[in-house]
């Protein structure tokens, strides 16, 4: 039987194999990767549980009128994002599977049609970002060019107070390894420039106060950041997990 | 003796009262329809699950019971409209139209039963609003004439969905419980539609199925012998679709982990339980206490599962919560042995 699901087929290729004047090049040692799921984690539940916006997840009993209605999929087309489908990872404890869709559980637009319909109580929404932010807590997710712009975003907000475009467009595609087409940059900037639409560098806006209160705002995400390092590192250190 | 007083004259209050009067007590019926046989009857259910009976077959014989006994007074379009409590028994006011008549009785039986839920309340689906949306109880009669059409043009449907649990296990209508029959019901209409037109594709959208103890067979036969088809998810909402001649039931198949938006040309709601009308009066006329759900309670479920706690007063059917035909009927007699002791001590 040929396999269809190429991505779970590793391979070792031979360009040039020649074996007492036969010809043996071509793929070797092919096989399947094991899609056994082969532990359950139980560390991802009881976080969720344990923060004031996840305690409803235990209400939840995968009926998927919250899929049903999510706007990711009928208005965005974006078919990874399945709130039921997250929920229950968390519930079960696949946290492998869970960490696949580290970057895409951030893409909720907090319509909270999900909140609305479900039949259970289950704050859908509150869970899913909670869920969302267990994953960004333990680490490891792979980072998307969507994480890196936000990135970007708010260290040039935090600059001044207010957003320098121009900055943030160069910075982040100069990151990302791409160059701009430099001539018609040129005269959309130069236009946007002498309008005074677009103001950047020397010229660029700025926030009155803006020191004091950038600097209030600094110190209360990096206080947000490492209470939330705390909060997983003490679910993790407290047993639970693989077992 | 006084006479026994029935209260209701579905199947769980035609039982109590056929058996009364079995063991020779006067028997006051009281139905505040100007019919016997209750939501069966009034809904013209067609086969009854699991037996595919005809509900007639089963009604009849306990409607004949009662009418024409010596033993039984039957007052229909009737209420009870005071209860009294005496040093023995009650002394009752019946209503009917603008005449009123006071009688003593010995015991009293409630066999209130139960109100379909109102599937207007769950607004998503469209009933109402899009005539192809239609309540079970409906379709019973459909089926019941043989004469399953599209209410909006008069067409035969070629594809139908029962969105099952429809006012029940659901905290945004109120209503945690679960109605017990609505599974077994639908597959049943599901098999009469499809035995009589196999030409129509029949999808029941489901949770969890809940043909308990030996009705798993109507469950199975219903894929085995007559190819209904189940979906595992709850339908979020139903749209007209697109040229408005079909209905969208939009919904997550959990197993596909997709959204699903597939047209329909009808849509069943499997409707749950309430406590009715009825029972809600008589908590309120005789003091028996109600549970949270705002059905009567019994004393202990388990060993007095007919005991009102109230001396005389007695319990039957799905006055205490939803029940099936077979376990209102054995309420019934259990019931009619209880007042029958009673009013004889």
């Amino acid at each position: 039987m040929p396999i269809v699901e190429k991505s779970l087929v590793t391979v070792d290729r031979t360009e040039h194999l020649e074996i007492e004047g036969i010809d043996v090049s071509g793929d070797w040692n092919s096989f399947l990767r094991s899609r056994v799921q082969v532990d359950l984690d139980v560390r991802v539940l009881d976080w969720v549980r344990s923060q004031p916006q996840g305690d409803t997840i235990s209400r939840c009993w995968q009926c998927g009128t919250c899929t049903a209605g999510c706007c990711l999929h009928t208005d965005y087309g974006l078919t990874d994002f399945n709130p039921r489908y997250f929920i229950y990872l968390a519930q079960v404890g696949y946290e492998e599977e869970l960490r696949k869709y580290s970057s895409t559980i951030w893409r909720c637009v907090s319509c909270n049609k999900c909140v609305e319909r479900c039949p259970k109580g289950v704050k859908v929404e509150e869970v899913v970002h909670t869920i969302g932010s267990y994953l960004e807590a333990t680490g490891g997710a792979p980072e998307s060019p969507a994480d890196r712009f936000d990135r970007a975003y708010t260290e040039n907000l935090l600059r001044r107070g207010i957003l320098d475009e121009a900055d943030l467009f160069r910075t982040y595609e100069r990151g990302e390894g791409r160059t701009m087409p430099a001539r018609e940059m040129l005269r959309m900037g130069l236009t946007l420039l002498r309008s005074g639409r677009l103001r950047t560098g020397p010229l660029a806006h700025r926030t009155r106060g803006w020191r004091r209160f950038g600097a209030v705002l600094r110190a209360k995400l990096e206080e947000d950041e490492r209470r939330r390092r705390e909060s997983a590192g003490a679910v993790a250190r407290a047993g639970g997990g693989p077992r | 003796m006084n006479p026994i007083l029935v209260l209701g004259a579905g199947p769980a209050g035609l039982s109590a009262a056929a058996e009364t009067a079995a063991l020779g007590a006067p028997t006051i019926l009281v139905e505040r329809e100007s019919y016997l046989g209750g939501n069966p009857k009034r809904w013209h259910y067609s086969l009854l699950a699991p037996d595919l009976r005809p509900s007639d077959e089963v009604l009849g014989p306990l409607i004949a019971k009662v009418e024409g006994n010596p033993n039984v007074t039957l007052r229909r379009s009737t209420t009870v409209s005071r209860a009294e409590r005496l040093e023995r028994g009650y002394r009752v006011t019946l209503t009917t139209g603008a005449a009123q008549e006071t009688q003593e009785v010995s015991a009293v039986v409630l066999a209130t039963g139960f109100d379909h839920f109102d599937s207007h309340r769950k607004f998503e689906y469209g009933y109402g609003r899009y005539p192809d949306v239609l309540d079970f109880k409906e379709l019973e009669g459909m089926i019941h004439d043989d004469k399953v059409l599209r209410p909006s043009d008069g067409k035969p449907p070629r594809r139908i969905a029962w969105i099952l649990c429809v006012g029940s296990r659901d905290l945004q209508v109120g209503n945690p419980w679960c109605c017990r029959m609505g599974c077994a019901v639908s597959i049943k209409q599901a098999v009469e539609i499809r035995q009589k037109h196999p030409e129509i594709d029949a999808y029941v959208y489901y949770m969890d199925i809940r043909t308990y103890g030996l009705w798993e067979d109507l469950y199975w036969k219903s894929m085995q012998e007559y190819g209904v088809k189940f979906i595992r998810g709850r339908i979020g909402q139903v749209t007209l679709a697109e040229g408005g001649s079909r209905l969208l039931a939009t919904g997550e198949d959990t197993i596909l982990r997709r959204p699903t938006e597939v047209p329909f040309d009808m849509i069943v709601l499997a409707s749950g339980m309430e406590p009715g009308t009825g029972t809600k009066e008589a908590a309120a006329l005789f003091g028996v206490p109600v549970g949270p759900e705002g059905f009567l309670t019994p004393t202990l479920s388990d060993l007095n599962p007919v005991d009102s706690g109230l001396p005389g007063v007695f319990l039957a059917g799905a006055a205490t919560g939803p029940k099936a035909i077979p376990d209102s009927v054995t309420e019934g007699m259990g019931a009619a042995l209880r007042a029958y002791q009673y009013a004889r001590r």
